[in-house]
């Protein structure tokens, strides 16, 4: 139109942050409240905890000392924690849904928002972690808090040292984050019908595989498989849809757009 | 003057809806434009497309000299507070205060904490329980404190009383003075910021109908008040926007007059005002406009420079 468009080319943004900084400001924003991200799980947590210590001293002491072993054997069952990566996973969701469309009215690009989730994300698995394997290692050195009681060292976390529970913990919480990262940025690019879709898909692949390994006859030689690997490095194995998830939600928020 | 925005051939369709349809302008650095429209006429999604929270169908856009979608560069001196904004469920004010600054290397705390008075915002409550008032003096404050380049204000009050909207616009000129910088605004309460504007775009429809500098569009009707009889005397062979009788009474609505009409006016014993420029768009934008009107003011019209 006019030349005035040639003098608009310099738009100096010196003064302003490169995207590094950004990238921070963004996983900074969702640690801003931190009662949801750390009072809420904490007292949810001590509120498990507080149910389970209650039911494990009854048993205790309406069992007799001689059984104690087989009790404490039994409660290893116990699923008390699966909450947390439940709760984990509404993180993940809420982090993409609301924050995702709030952080764009800040002027922040979808590629950065994308890396400071992660970022976000990736220390909030780590600082769970941390926090789980300090109560697991408390209750295998009280003997489940003196009632042989199990929630932190249940079966679902085949570990025995500090280090192993800090990993198999970890590779949970990224799991169940990146999983809820996923779902949420389909959710945020095509809304409902795109969630259904993915489910669908996801279900479709599952019943896929599953068909491949019968008609192969391959059950019983997967299940060796299986059966021979290490625990830990069937929880490694978890990393590969992690990874999965945590890329595919890159590529689907690219080009997300916010409701509304 | 320097163009900071320039949309060109700009288009939205959602399915077979065309949102935005070939928007054409530009705007200019450090000027306050006023984005006019009816409900459902396209401006917030004018107003997504761009700060890039939309992609165009076709078209282009360019806010700073380049395409905003996905440019840090570009998205980090725009500021887009609309009346929608969704906060994270268990945000308080304090949060969102406490959390703009990282992303607004301009943010005044000093001037924030004014705001924040001046509007009573409680600062530890749950943003969800706020009153629809309070909700929107959160996104005001984060908007005016924020002194981003490119300020995007998109209905930013609703449900603020018209004390809290005096402060808005007291606040606004106040500080566009001091920290000039370009603010694109669009409303419902047109009279209200008649006098904040120096551009006004208006959008029907998803078209830009006019485009067109306040203080120029103003002069480009009048009213004409009288006995009936001689206001219809005056307005035949004239482009009438609009007539409203009452008994032996008449007001009409005509485009621009010369001096000799002003003086023939007179003569007939007529009444002349000049038009509100709510008055106006109400008359551009209700079903059919006066053609020769908006051939007067043509979409995209070239900008005098």
């Amino acid at each position: 139109m006019t030349t005035t468009t040639a003098a608009a080319r310099p738009a100096d943004a010196s003064g302003y942050p490169g995207g590094g900084a950004r990238v921070l400001s963004v996983a900074r924003l969702h640690f801003v409240n931190r009662a949801t991200v750390f009072t809420v799980p904490a007292l949810i947590l001590a509120a498990i905890f507080a149910v389970n210590l209650i039911i494990w001293a009854i048993i205790y002491n309406s069992v007799s000392p001689q059984d104690r072993g087989d009790v404490s054997e039994g409660l290893q069952w116990s699923g008390s924690t699966f909450y947390i990566f439940v709760y984990t996973f509404v993180i993940a969701v809420t982090a993409i849904n609301v924050t995702f469309p709030f952080a764009l009215g800040y002027g922040v690009t979808r590629k950065h928002f994308a890396l400071g989730t992660a970022i976000a994300l990736l220390g909030l698995a780590a600082v769970y972690s941390v926090a789980l394997t300090v109560l697991a290692s408390i209750e295998q050195v009280t003997n489940g808090w003196g009632f042989g009681g199990k929630m932190f060292t249940a079966i679902y976390f085949p570990a025995n040292t500090w280090y192993e529970y800090l990993f198999v913990y970890f590779a949970y919480f990224a799991l169940f984050f990146f999983t809820g990262a996923f779902f949420a940025s389909v959710y945020s690019r095509w809304r409902i019908y795109g969630l259904l879709l993915s489910f669908l898909g996801l279900a479709l692949v599952l019943i896929a595989t599953l068909a491949i390994i019968g008609a192969a006859n391959a059950w019983a030689e997967l299940f060796t498989y299986l059966g021979s690997l290490a625990p830990l490095t069937f929880v490694a194995w978890s990393f590969v849809p992690t990874v999965i998830a945590a890329l595919a939600a890159f590529a689907v928020i690219r080009r997300a757009t916010p409701k509304g | 003057m320097t163009t900071v925005i320039e949309a060109s051939g700009l288009t939205k369709r959602f399915g077979s809806m065309t949102a935005v349809d070939s928007a054409t302008f530009s705007i200019e650095k450090n000027t306050i434009t006023g984005l006019l429209g009816r409900n459902g006429a396209g401006k917030t999604t004018l107003m997504q497309l761009l700060t890039a929270q939309l992609f165009a169908s076709s078209g282009s856009v360019e806010v700073l000299g380049a395409s905003p979608v996905e440019n840090a560069r570009v998205l980090q001196q725009v500021c887009f507070i609309k009346e929608s904004q969704k906060y994270p469920d268990d945000y308080h004010p304090r949060h969102v205060f406490e959390s703009a600054p990282w992303f607004f290397p301009n943010w005044d705390a000093d001037f924030a904490e004014r705001l924040i008075a001046d509007f009573r915002v409680p600062l530890r409550r749950r943003i969800k329980k706020l009153s629809r008032g309070q909700v929107s003096a959160v996104g005001v404050i984060v908007g005016l404190a924020s002194r981003a380049p490119i300020t995007f204000f998109d209905e930013p009050y609703l449900g603020l009383d018209a004390v809290a909207r005096q402060v808005f616009y007291d606040r606004l000129l106040e500080d566009y003075a001091e920290h000039p910088r370009t603010v694109v605004l669009s409303t419902h309460l047109i009279d209200e910021v008649s006098n904040l504007l120096e551009r006004v775009l208006v959008i029907d429809d998803g078209r830009i109908i006019v485009d067109e500098d306040a203080e120029t569009l103003r002069g480009r009707a009048t009213t004409v008040a009288g006995a009936a009889a001689a206001v219809e005397r005056f307005t035949a062979g004239r482009d009438v926007l609009h007539t409203e009788r009452l008994g032996g009474l008449a007001t009409a609505t005509v485009s621009a007059l010369s001096v000799s009409d002003r003086e023939l006016a007179n003569e007939y014993g007529l009444e002349l005002a000049p038009v509100s420029l709510q008055q106006l768009i109400v008359r551009l934008t209700t079903t059919e406009p006066a053609p020769s009107l908006v051939e007067a003011v043509p979409a995209g019209s070239e900008k005098r420079a």
